[in-house]
């Protein structure tokens, strides 16, 4: 019998395996699809509580536009690495170094 | 609920939204038809649309209900937010112009209104939000919106920079918030604020107690973000260095006014029980402690850290992340004076910061620098922008009789009345101001008293200018006089929906 | 095990270890079509929670947008010819070990904790009360949905574009 917990722990992993990917990545498109993880796990989170709560969509709908927002965030963030590309041939972060702290 | 007799009266209370997106969209119409003098248009369009919204926001005065199905709510708080973030942009747009930031010369202009406007409208929905969507919808706009104005120097490499790090950043923690904010409906069963807050007020559990502790700090990975606290203020410094100044003058304002707004609502809505005056926390966790901890944190690092820069914009955005932890003193009070004591300061931290980042335009306009080093001997060349700059910085450090001054009064009270076991806070705080004039001061003494080792011809300044130097200089030093009423609409506006 | 288990099973170990290899594998490529079976993944997830309409805006959106797009930015970030889509990791240990810890604490959290119980949400088509719910009760979020994405779109072309303003 698949309970809540079966799902959780699935989106506990992927929001680690996430935030594994945002931490040691050094391309941002890589940094990129870690978020992507992040927000997947947490949509995941989202629906199945939808599923074995109190039965309302609230949930499922939250979901939506998370997905919304994911795509417009993703369009920008890209048009940015497209940008640095073009103005240092790289889409690394470490080589993003002009700004010292 | 939903129906169309709720829509209407929606509508009819959705006045300064309406108009700012009305005047949104007007914007990208007429900037997409290419007329010569379609710039001119958009900034009537953009300073009339903000005016009209601002005056709508008067006519909210005293509704206090749930709007859109629970979506948003209008309430005091939101009315004065709404008036606050509205008049932060419309002093940007007035003050800071493509002709006297040498930063966007030549950039195009409609977009920038558009972009200004849409981020009006995101950060007037993100400080009425009522419901977990609304929440996370509302914030991610401003923070999309504002990534594409610190991209705006496209050819620029360390704008450039500056947006990559900014959105990464931002992704990251409003990513970590979502998940916060999904745990948070799985244990209550329900998205909407008011409900959340009645579910938790009736306890919790052992058993879910560590539950919320890790909610409250994953949600606070998106509100740590969007007001600069450690430790999520990584961003801010390379940011704010690296967008145009207008820009990064908008951000230190706007933005982390609007996240204060929304912490305010969710930790006093959503985990506070507001019906004594302190808030009780009733059984929720003892997020007080926590958050107390961040402002020290937030204060001493942005004041430590300030003391050693050379760039003027630098200097100021480490300066306003310690203003965060000051303004956070509010949030921690946990009490009428305690929010009070925030919308004070808020509106305090407008009028100095704008200022400050004013003067720094102007002198890079003329001068071409916005380095520390290059600012001897202004005092000679440019007498009264260096006066008004005296004035901005001593109000920021917090001097008698400046408006500065009083907004770090009431916070201070407002701590200070919690108790003995709060002393040590207040006196982190004041040691903190104490360190903090170390670096004003060297500016100011850098400006007056330090000699230019070549001598240069005086700085004309532009009449606008120095008419917007001078309406800020002036509303640093007025409202004083003005004290009583200032405090009482502050008050007036204190009473937040307390649901259903 | 009844036919539910293995489907979940199935799709859990899809998401999970293609999410393993988005975010380990040495080339941009292997980690951007990893993402795509990550994206299926959960969208057989959602199926089985009963989120039809979700799961289907999921690979419409996920899958036909955002990951094409990601896609366009792995080739546009590269010389043309140089097939070296490498790239690289730092600092490995640390990350792991924090992304293991959090892990640990959020399934033991998530397994401790007593979510809000109730009469649960038996599969069935969500499709029209999604429609309904979005003129009504989230009308303003849709909205505000749609401001955002007009914003983000022009900001985006305005980013990328490279003609000189007047």
């Amino acid at each position: 019998m698949i309970a809540l917990q079966h799902y959780l722990v699935v989106s506990a992993a992927l929001f680690s395996l996430g935030m594994l990917g945002i931490l040691t990545r050094r391309n941002a498109v890589n940094v990129l699809m870690g978020v992507e993880l992040v927000l997947n796990s947490a949509n995941l989170n989202l629906v199945a509580f939808s599923r074995f709560g109190p039965g309302n969509l609230q949930g499922q709908l939250f979901a939506v536009f998370v997905i919304v927002i994911a795509a417009a965030e993703v369009a920008v963030a890209l048009a940015i690495v497209l940008t640095l590309y073009r103005l240092r041939r790289t889409p690394n972060l470490d080589d993003a170094d002009i700004l010292r702290g | 609920m939903g129906s169309l007799q709720d829509v209407l009266t929606s509508v009819s209370r959705f006045g300064p939204e309406l108009i700012l997106t009305g005047a949104l969209l007007l914007v990208v119409v007429v900037d997409s038809t290419g007329v010569a003098w379609r710039n001119g248009v958009n900034r009537v369009l953009t300073v009339a649309g903000l005016l009209l919204a601002l005056v709508r926001c008067a006519e909210l005065r005293g509704v206090s209900a749930e709007i859109f199905g629970g979506m948003a709510v209008v309430d005091p708080v939101a009315v004065f937010f709404k008036a606050l973030l509205i008049g932060a942009s419309l002093l940007v747009v007035l003050a800071f112009t493509f002709r006297n930031s040498r930063e966007l010369h030549g950039l195009g202009q409609g977009e920038f209104y558009a972009l200004l406007l849409a981020v009006t409208l995101s950060n007037v929905l993100m400080a009425a939000a009522n419901d977990l969507a609304m929440l996370y919808l509302a914030l991610e706009m401003v923070s999309i919106t504002s990534y594409v104005m610190v991209a705006y120097m496209k050819g620029d490499r360390m704008s450039n920079e500056a947006s990559l790090k900014y959105i990464l950043f931002g992704a990251v923690s409003t990513g970590a918030m979502l998940y916060g904010l999904s745990l948070l409906y799985g244990l209550t069963g329900t998205t909407s604020l008011p409900a959340i807050r009645d579910f938790l007020a009736a306890g919790i559990s052992e058993s879910n107690r560590f539950a919320v502790y890790a909610i409250a700090l994953l949600v606070f990975a998106g509100f740590g973000f969007k007001t600069a606290s450690v430790p999520f203020h990584f961003w801010c410094p390379d940011v704010y260095q690296g967008a145009p100044t207008p820009v990064t003058a908008f951000l230190s304002v706007a933005p982390k006014a609007a996240g204060f707004a929304i912490m305010m609502r969710f930790f006093y809505q959503g985990l506070a029980v507001p019906r004594t005056d302190p808030w009780d926390l009733a059984g929720t966790i003892d997020w007080v402690r926590v958050l107390m901890l961040i402002s020290v944190l937030t204060m001493t690092v942005g004041n430590v850290a300030a003391l050693t820069q050379t760039n003027m914009k630098r200097l100021l955005a480490y300066s306003s992340i310690a203003h965060a932890g000051y303004i956070m003193m509010g949030v921690v009070a946990l009490s009428q004076n305690g929010a009070q004591s925030l919308m004070i300061y808020l509106l305090a931290y407008l009028v100095m910061n704008l200022g400050a980042f004013l003067v720094v335009t102007v002198v890079h306009l003329h001068e071409g620098t916005f380095d520390l080093r290059d600012y001897p001997g202004l005092y000679r060349r440019a007498p009264f922008l260096t006066v008004a700059m005296a004035v901005f910085l001593l109000s920021l450090m917090g001097i008698p009789p400046l408006v500065g001054f009083m907004g770090k009064l009431y916070v201070f009270a407002a701590v200070v009345e919690r108790g003995p076991s709060y002393y040590w806070y207040a006196a982190v705080g004041a040691v903190n101001a104490a360190i903090a004039a170390f670096y004003y001061a060297r500016v100011l003494k850098t400006m007056i008293i330090d000699a230019a080792p070549v001598e240069k011809p005086r700085l004309r300044l532009a009449f606008a200018d120095a008419a917007w130097v001078g309406v800020l200089v002036l509303a640093n030093v007025l409202p004083l006089l003005w004290w009583g009423r200032i405090d009482g609409w502050a008050r007036a506006s204190l009473s937040l929906y307390a649901g259903r | 095990m009844s036919a539910e288990a293995v489907i979940f099973y199935v799709f859990a170990a899809i998401t999970v270890l293609s999410g393993a290899v988005v975010v380990l594998a040495r080339s941009l490529i292997y980690s951007a079509f990893a993402l795509l079976f990550t994206f299926f993944g959960v969208a057989g997830l959602y199926v089985l929670l009963g989120a039809d309409f979700l799961a289907a805006t999921q690979l419409l959106i996920y899958v036909g947008g955002i990951l094409v797009l990601l896609l366009f930015g792995v080739m546009l970030t590269h010389k043309l010819y140089d097939l070296d889509l490498r790239s690289e990791v730092t600092q490995f240990l640390p990350g792991l070990i924090v992304a293991a810890g959090l892990f640990a604490i959020l399934t033991a959290t998530v397994v401790r904790t007593h979510w809000a119980g109730g009469a649960g949400r038996p599969p069935a088509a969500t499709t029209a009360e999604i429609g309904r719910l979005f003129m009504s009760q989230y009308l303003l979020p849709f909205e505000a949905a749609s401001i955002l994405l007009l914003v983000a779109l022009m900001g985006a072309a305005m980013i990328v574009r490279r003609k000189k303003e007047a």
